[in-house]
């Protein structure tokens, strides 16, 4: 899987420093994903701004991950980690039903940011070996992604725990890009 | 005085906008058609299309056509998500329906679909551009027998066409293209639909 990983996104940006950023609700799964990619070592930091900011560094493109919700005075910091974002990959957990008006609410307030308007946008329905867990039509509905009329995105069904999705996400995240639409 | 002239400057030459829907079932080549819209009209190389696989979610191009700007939104075709495509009606100013000219067992359900899309109220007054897909392939069937299949009822007071295209070489493309920019901008929709928006 690592080595599928490599081909894949070896050559998509060149040289210059990318960033993707994986963000969802605590307990979406994004960590496990992270570690799912076996692209590097997961390094956790807490910064003094003070949240909690995973970084994995694969080539020059950096993943950073931490939870969206929660604490309104630690948010402009997020700031920090805008800039030449070209992506944003979406983690939901499809089975926490109660949770998903949140996991919508602050999706599209994070779409909202100007330094992310052109980023392209994937989104993992996570979590679907959990009984009860939303399909990609579902999750669809209740992200309310149809909002989204100004950059692309897509859905993917994902179970980090078992592996499955993941690679089908982060195919069309590559081409997307690739074709220069992002 | 100033701000005055300057809309009145933008009024006149800045290019109208419009957004074009690109529908159709699952393995039409919605997505193959728009990379190549973007290779005929931006001069980009296209996705290839054996590296194109099932849109979940939206794929956007964008193009100039004349002194129009055009933003296409290609939607997922697959039986579960076509419910999101009603969604996107009231800012389309236009529809392409893409249907697989060589895939006759499947054009029950495009028609049916389409049907559907029709009946929706949130699309009434868009023109329509139905596209027979794929005539690279010898035997796929023409657009005259595509019409007379879908067999389409609803489409009398409609502006619309039906044509022959090719996702993969290009044929019928710039010609349908052209019709559709003529059809949106003569439009009472596209009258409707700027009324209501605020310039941008």
């Amino acid at each position: 899987m690592g080595i599928l990983f490599t081909r894949l996104f070896s050559s998509l940006f060149g040289n210059k420093e990318a960033r993707i950023l994986v963000l969802g609700l605590d307990n979406a799964g994004k960590t496990t994903i992270l570690y799912r990619l076996q692209m590097g070592e997961v390094v956790s930091t807490i910064p003094t701004i003070g949240f909690n900011v995973e970084t994995v560094q694969y080539k020059n493109i950096k993943f950073q991950v931490w939870d969206l919700g929660g604490q309104t005075s630690i948010r402009p910091y997020w700031r920090c980690y805008f800039p030449n974002t070209q992506a944003i990959i979406y983690v939901v957990d499809s089975s926490d039903t109660d949770r998903l008006a949140i996991a919508k609410d602050e999706f599209h307030a994070i779409l909202e940011e100007e330094e992310l308007k052109g980023a392209v946008v994937l989104i993992f329905a996570n979590k679907q070996d959990l009984p009860g867990a939303l399909d990609d039509a579902a999750v669809t509905e209740a992200l309310e992604l149809h909002k989204i009329k100004s950059r692309q995105w897509a859905i993917f069904k994902t179970s980090a725990t078992k592996g499955e999705g993941l690679f089908e996400g982060l195919d069309w995240l590559s081409n997307t890009l690739k074709s220069g639409s992002g | 005085m100033f701000s005055l002239m300057y809309g009145f400057w933008k009024y006149m030459f800045s290019k109208t906008e419009f957004h074009v829907l690109i529908l159709g079932i699952d393995k039409a080549g919605k997505t193959t058609l728009l990379e190549k819209l973007k290779e005929l009209y931006l001069n980009l190389e296209g996705l290839p299309p054996d590296r194109i696989v099932p849109t979940v979610g939206l794929n956007i191009g964008r193009i100039e056509v004349g002194n129009a700007k055009l933003v296409f939104w290609d939607l997922g075709g697959q039986p579960g998500l076509r419910s999101i495509w009603e969604k996107y009606y009231e800012e389309a100013h236009a529809v392409i329906y893409v249907v697989d000219a060589n895939a006759p067992t499947r054009f029950e359900d495009s028609k049916s679909a389409l049907e559907k899309v029709l009946r929706h109220h949130d699309v009434q007054g868009a023109p329509l551009l139905i596209l027979a897909n794929k005539q690279d392939l010898s035997s796929a069937v023409s657009s005259e027998e595509v019409a007379r299949y879908l067999d389409l009822k609803k489409l009398d007071e409609r502006l619309y066409m039906f044509e022959a295209v090719s996702g993969f070489d290009g044929r019928g493309i710039k010609g349908s293209v052209d019709w559709l920019v003529d059809a949106m901008e003569r439009s009472k929709r596209s009258e409707m639909l700027r009324s209501r928006t605020p310039a941008a």
